[in-house]
């Protein structure tokens, strides 16, 4: 049974039942196991209680929420870390250096000499008989209690609260102004752990057995940050301190008022950030002599046309996820305008229009932002779209090329013989030792080859004629829209982005237990047309979502045999 | 129940330990304070300071043919070789005009300085030594000292537009100025230290007390990251700790002598005379603490500099002088253009002669070299060659970076986070950046 | 002296050769591909969409001959400035004893002499009131090889012998007669204007987006042979483009500039790859020190070679109005600030006199040259000609311009937009 459920839908590499060599993958598609358990949710499974450290979207976000806009935030923030693909799962592996402490407090200062100078201050102390020359420690209790469950997103304990208050009374003494000792409360609850990390509790299971159950302030923590990239607001946690979020209707009523804040926006940007690897622009490089129009605002711009799209499509139309492959909206810069080779009227910021149906520029694939990040610095890479186009899109994991391998051919784009890039890579296609893997990565990759390396539309390489036919498992097209329309109908589309999200979502990678799971959110995402807000409210209202496996410790040990002895796929 | 990950199976092995991403910073961290606790059991202040000359460069003579560490220093860079290693290159970066009309000689300097490009001499203050003089300055007898070496009173320090803070152009007056009345002890300048520090300290005192309530919360894995976590505010604490205490006393500080009156004259040699003067005299107001801000001008951005013997000054000779055919620039220009990397050179020889610490003033100072222009025949204000000196194991240096056409503020903001400037963002229009120059970072 | 000149087609011939890319065996087989090529490639000229195609001038300088030192045209030597031109008095000279720094100072007061009317107005400021100086050189050799077209050759007889002043054309790089330039000769013996100087690289300001120059091609069938096309000619609004290597990039977006004033529409037709067109005039900006200026030229032709990858490459040539072009080069009279009002007389006159002294000409000497050497647009009752034969060598690379009152914004993409202008 477990078998059978592994292979339904198209082979997984992820899922290891392939050897590394890629050889089988010519199995292309596998049996058709579908699980057809309909619509109830599969018993929750559920991880370890995990320890996210806050991301810098999610730190600003936070922020401005509870502070509201304006407050600048002047920190350099640490390179995320990318963990099975996602930054998301990184968050619950990676540590805190001393420089990211350091910038945490300088930013802590600056935020409370912002919110608490004289210009703002009365806008967060609701204290009439506050003044500087006198402690106030009703006042400052009020204060920290209030902001202290906004920022830790829990009630704080006695002690915790006495000890800020007593910061603040023992900066009192020392300054001689009482603002400016309250200050070190509010630093105090900015550089604690219980800010920067959200450490999830646990609460015993309902029944006393089974997968436990976060605590109701660590279930608010899960649902804000997934829906709104944020801390909780008031009102979550409100009904978190009310039981509201233990029973379906108070939860549905929290995660549907979430869904249609402003701030689902932000979340929703967060994850398709995370998924289609922007932070890799921080390295992007192009040779500026091959590609002159490529400099930092053309990176910045393609970023944000590529999430414009995301979010106008999903959210503001409510559309398909799988349009995001066809679509033609173009949201455009001047600077992109240069990429694109279209004309852009307005002198300053965003327009919207549409690339024409002659354009070649279908589906977010053919953006710029895609185009770009997956190829060399002065030339395009089949190979890497095409990886890309695999990991990202699809969730079919390619393993590295043979330690072995020589290159030279691939990388020489002066042979005359080989003038583009299809002929220099059907060395590799002849090559058994690259073959499995290259037959693999190509063909959705040589699609795309009408566009440069940085994405920009050309029909010859060399002087050569491009052909840009291609095939992705079994669909065969002659160009990118036809790739366009092959990632659309890819069964593996709406499956692949469930995957991504729900491990967005709690922090860590599935686990094998999770494969009802993931087929019963891939089925309600069918039923809901494929809209991504009703993916995301599925999960928000899901068991699973919050469930907490008892701790394993044994069990890697035990696995590590059962596994190829290779294990060389990163 | 199977509850491990996915891809087990495939992976063979399950991930060790959890990820720390910056360990080897930690570690450089203590070293590098460690070390400059070692010398005196104090702390010593980084100072900063700008150097200015005017009329841009030669590129072919100026920008080395490669990038990285491993550069060939081109002849005009020569004097430098010495302060290779405590030198960072800059080329190709720009200041923006975004379709501001580039008033010649200002307009480069001055967005260079604030991050904006002006058409005017309306600065958009304050310049970027201003904000650090005030991060900074504090403890010091002057916020900053201005001086001038080519005999024109002028200066590119504004805290507000229309009033530039001005410069000394006689070494008698600046020697007049520092070590004149009100001149103190250096070392007997009683100390008190900001009770802020102490108020911070404590508060991060409190929160590693939490330390046994958390770990017992989280699992092993979690419970190694909380470690760093706590392992980072302790040295926190230290580095506060630190500015509790007074500042390094002054060893070996030695009373210089009034300098004899000299002619305010803008001919080469006697500017170059000058400008060692004043150089010595700001080094040792340096060293006592007399103030942490400089701003050398060592020749205007319409530099009025001549040679021995003629009439021409090196500014009209950027429009006057033909091409030499042969060479492919201007033949006279280039020799004003090569004299003033000699005055940089002899500039870092006086700070480099004070001994400090365990090495020398210099590695206590980070100064900012620029000039107003690149190609000065042309106004060009793209490719502004551009350098940073000194700072010890502070900031990074020893290499030639280029910024294909990168704005420039991104060097004016790195400086400023080098020097412990809380800030992230900096410059307006196409201008502002925040993408800092992590190869001049620690 | 007009000359007549040969058919179109040979005067193509003899352009492209000159323009150094091609020779004549190369012209033919370059005429076959680019006539193979036209029915394969033309729908996927990019930079050509609706039979409309725009253009943004890439480079901006005046057509000149060699340097003075190669042709000989200088046999006096070079202009002076005023300084020059005291240090040549006895009282010029350097005395005995005297200081660098003294003898430079008696070096400006005595220039100031020179820059100074007999009533005391500054020359650079007031022109008209000083003498032709004698100092300020000019050409008069018509030997040397001149890069440009011919401006009045070929037109009727009547409208040239109303209009224009007698003058003499140079013959062309390749052999081609007829090259109307009379303002090399006012400017040929100035060592700013040599190609070692200073003064012909003012597109500098053009990069930086100070001013910029946009054209239109309408009615484009056949970017090879075409017997009609409109071409209009506008001063960009926009700052042009650059790349990290600060090269202009093509395929920019560009608003042309609105008032109507800065724009120009006249006719044109495509032979053998060549584009030439009627006169027309056309104003331009320019700004110098900070200070905006115009910069006019009157009944200007375009002879331009068109290339498949959209770049333009040729000529720019017309009439410059005098007082115009004086005030552009040499007294900046008119300069306004960037919100339009007239510009403090210190900025002005300081920039003139300044430039003056490091370009090395007197304003007066200017002046009176361009008039000496003027040779269009006669005044009917003077019957002095009062503007001169100017050259520029342009180049023009893609670009969408968005006009005013234009409805084919987003070509090639929907007409919806959320955001137009």
């Amino acid at each position: 049974m477990r078998f059978k459920s592994i292979a339904s839908g198209f082979t997984r590499f992820g899922w290891g039942l392939l050897p590394a060599s890629c050889l089988l993958l010519s199995v292309g598609l596998g049996g058709c196991g579908d699980n057809q358990s309909g619509l109830s949710e599969p018993a929750p499974v559920g991880g370890p209680a995990l320890m996210r450290r806050l991301t810098e979207s999610q730190y600003r976000a936070t922020i401005n929420d509870v502070f509201g806009p304006g407050i600048s935030i002047p920190a350099r923030f640490e390179r995320g870390l990318r963990v099975e693909g996602l930054l998301a799962i990184g968050t619950s592996e990676s540590g805190m250096s001393a420089f990211s402490v350091e910038q945490y407090d300088a930013a802590a200062l600056s935020i409370a000499d912002t919110v608490l100078g004289a210009e703002h201050r009365d806008r967060f102390l609701n204290c009439a008989t506050a003044s500087e020359g006198a402690f106030d420690a009703q006042c400052t209790t009020q204060f920290v209690q209030q902001y202290g469950m906004q920022l830790w997103r829990r009630p704080l304990t006695d002690p915790e609260v006495s000890s800020l208050v007593n910061a603040a009374h023992q900066g009192f003494i020392q300054l001689g102004d009482y603002y400016e000792g309250l200050k070190y409360a509010l630093v105090g609850l900015l550089v604690a752990p219980d800010f920067l990390l959200r450490i999830e509790r646990t609460q015993a299971p309902p029944e006393g057995s089974g997968p436990g159950q976060l605590d109701a302030f660590s279930r608010a923590a899960r649902l804000s940050f997934f829906l709104t990239n944020a801390s909780p607001d008031k009102e979550l946690l409100r009904a978190a301190a009310a039981g509201e979020l233990d029973t379906p209707e108070g939860l549905a009523s929290q995660v549907d008022r979430l869904i249609a804040s402003s701030r689902f926006t932000r979340a929703v940007r967060a994850f398709f950030e995370d998924m289609l690897q922007f932070d890799l622009f921080a390295d992007l490089a192009k040779d500026p002599v091959i590609y002159p129009a490529f400099n930092s605002t053309l990176a910045a711009d393609a970023q944000e046309q590529t999430l414009r799209t995301i979010t106008d499509l999903l959210i503001e139309q409510n559309g398909d996820y799988r349009d995001l492959f066809t679509t033609r909206n173009a949201h455009l810069t001047r600077a992109l305008g240069i990429a694109y080779r279209v004309p852009v009227p307005t002198r300053k910021g965003w327009e919207v229009s549409e690339f024409s149906a002659d354009s070649n520029r279908a589906g977010i694939q053919t953006h710029i932002a895609f185009l770009a990040l997956h190829s060399h610095p002065g030339r395009s890479s089949p190979s890497l779209r095409g990886k890309a186009i695999r990991e990202v899109f699809l969730c079919q994991e390619v393993p590295p090329p043979p330690p072995e391998v020589n290159f030279s051919v691939v990388q020489d784009p002066s042979d005359a013989n080989l003038p583009t890039a299809r002929d220099r890579l059907e060395l590799h296609r002849t090559e058994p030792s690259c073959a499995g893997c290259h037959r693999i990565m190509d063909p959705p990759g040589l699609a795309l080859e009408n566009f440069d390396g940085l994405g920009t539309f050309r029909t010859v390489e060399n002087g050569a004629a491009i052909d840009a036919s291609g095939s992705l498992d079994g669909i065969d097209f002659t160009n990118t829209n036809g790739l366009a329309q092959a990632l659309h109908d890819h069964r593996e589309t709406p499956r692949c982005l469930v995957e991504k999200m729900y491990r967005f979502a709690v922090g860590r990678d599935t686990v094998w237990d999770e494969r009802p799971y993931m087929d019963y959110l891939t089925e309600t995402f069918a039923v809901h047309s494929y809209s991504v807000p009703q993916l995301m409210r599925a999960i928000a209202l899901s068991k699973n979502f919050f469930a907490i496996a008892p701790p394993t410790g044994e069990t890697s040990h035990n696995l590590a045999g059962l596994s190829p002895a290779n294990g060389a796929t990163r | 129940m199977n509850t491990f990950p996915r891809r087990t199976f495939l992976r063979g092995a399950l991930r060790g330990a959890a990820v720390g991403v910056a360990l080897p910073l930690l570690n450089c961290f203590l070293d590098s304070n460690g070390k400059a606790y070692a010398a005196t059991g104090q702390r010593i202040p980084l100072r900063f300071g700008t150097w200015v000359w005017g009329c841009g460069f030669i590129p072919e003579k100026w920008i080395p043919a490669t990038t990285g560490r491993d550069y060939v220093m081109p002849e005009h860079l020569a004097p430098l070789e010495p302060y290779r290693d405590q030198l960072a290159l800059f080329s190709g970066f720009d200041v923006k005009l975004d379709g501001v009309a580039n008033k010649p000689h200002i307009t480069g300097c001055l967005g260079l300085r604030s991050g904006i490009p002006v058409p005017d001499e309306n600065v958009k203050a304050p310049t970027l030594d201003v904000l650090i003089g005030d991060a900074i300055g504090n403890g010091s007898r002057f916020r900053s000292i201005e001086v001038s070496t080519s005999g024109i009173q002028r200066s590119y320090s504004y805290r507000t537009a229309g009033s530039p803070n001005p410069s000394e152009i006689s070494p008698l007056a600046l020697y007049q100025r520092i070590f004149g009345e009100g001149f103190q002890d250096p070392n007997s300048i009683a100390f008190k230290p900001d009770p802020k520090y102490m108020v911070h300290q404590s508060v991060l005192s409190a929160i590693g007390d939490d330390r046994q309530r958390l770990m017992r919360t989280v699992g092993a894995e979690d419970r190694h990251r909380l470690d760093e976590y706590f392992t980072s505010i302790r040295q926190l604490e230290q580095q506060l700790a630190l500015q509790l205490q007074p500042p390094a006393p002054v060893e070996g500080f030695v009373m210089p002598a009034a300098p004899a009156d000299v002619a305010l004259d803008s001919e080469m040699d006697n500017v170059l005379v000058i400008h060692r003067l004043m150089a010595g005299l700001l080094a040792k107001a340096l060293q006592c603490n007399q103030t942490r801000v400089f701003n050398v001008l060592f020749s205007d951005t319409t530099s009025n500099l001549r040679r021995r013997g003629t009439i021409d000054t090196h500014h009209t000779l950027t429009h006057e002088e033909p091409e030499d055919p042969t060479l492919g620039y201007q033949r006279e220009v280039a020799w004003f253009a090569q004299q003033s990397m000699q005055a940089w050179r002899e500039f870092l020889d006086e700070l480099a002669s004070i001994p400090e610490g365990d090495g020398t003033l210099l590695d206590n100072c980070m100064v900012l070299a620029h000039s107003d222009c690149s190609i000065a025949k042309a106004h060009a204000v793209e490719g502004i060659p551009t350098m940073v000196a000194g700072g010890g194991n502070r900031i990074r240096t020893g290499y030639h970076l280029a910024g294909s056409a990168d704005p420039i503020s991104r060097i004016g903001l790195t400086v400023q986070q080098a020097m412990g400037l809380q800030v992230e963002r900096w410059g307006s229009l196409s201008m502002e950046t925040n993408k800092s120059i992590t190869e001049l970072l620690v | 002296m007009p000359i007549v000149r040969d058919d179109n087609l040979a005067g193509a011939a003899q352009w492209m050769a000159a323009s150094g890319q091609y020779n004549r065996a190369a012209r033919i087989s370059l005429a076959l591909l680019l006539l193979f090529y036209t029915s394969f490639t033309y729908a996927q000229l990019p930079f050509v969409q609706n039979g409309k195609a725009g253009f943004v001038i890439s480079q901006f300088r005046y057509a000149l001959p060699q340097d003075a030192a190669e042709t000989g045209a200088c046999p006096q030597g070079m202009s002076l400035n005023v300084q020059d031109i005291f240090a040549q008095t006895a009282a010029g000279k350097r005395l005995p004893q005297e200081s660098d720094n003294e003898y430079s100072a008696r070096l400006r007061s005595g220039g100031e002499l020179f820059a100074t009317a007999a009533d005391g107005q500054n020359l650079c400021m007031n022109p008209e009131a000083g003498e032709p100086d004698p100092h300020f050189r000019t050409v008069d050799l018509s030997t040397m090889p001149m890069p440009g077209i011919d401006l009045d050759g070929g037109h009727s007889a009547e409208d040239r012998a109303e209009n224009t002043c007698e003058h003499v054309a140079f013959t062309g790089t390749d052999g081609e007669t007829g090259i109307d330039n009379q303002f090399y000769r006012v400017v040929g013996c100035s060592a700013s204007f040599q190609s070692t100087g200073p003064s012909n690289g003012f597109d500098t300001e053009m990069l930086t987006g100070s001013w910029g120059i946009l054209m239109t091609l309408s009615g484009l069938d056949d970017i090879v042979d075409d017997d009609s096309v409109e071409v209009s000619i506008y001063a960009n609004s926009d700052p042009i483009q650059l790349s990290p290597g600060r090269k202009p990039l093509a395929y920019a977006t560009y608003l042309a500039d609105p008032d109507p004033e800065f724009s120009a529409t006249t006719q044109g037709r495509i032979k053998d790859g060549i584009l030439t067109t009627d006169p027309t005039d056309v104003l331009f900006h320019h700004v110098v020190n900070s200070m905006y200026l115009r910069r006019p030229l009157r009944a200007a032709r375009l002879q331009l070679a068109v290339s498949e990858d959209g770049r333009l490459e040729g000529y720019l040539a017309g009439y410059a109005p005098v007082e115009a072009m004086y005030n552009v080069l040499y007294g900046y009279r008119d300069g306004k600030t960037s919100t339009g009002e007239l510009a403090p007389l210190r900025l002005r006159s300081g920039s003139a006199n300044g430039a003056a002294q490091v370009l090395g000409h007197t304003c007066n000497g200017a002046y009176h040259a361009l008039y000496r050497y003027a040779d269009g647009h006669r005044d009917p009752e003077t019957g002095r000609c009062t503007s001169i034969s100017t050259q520029y060598r342009i180049e023009a690379l893609p670009a969408f311009v968005i006009e005013r009152n234009e409805n084919d914004i987003g070509q090639g993409i929907s007409a919806e937009r959320s955001n137009a202008l």
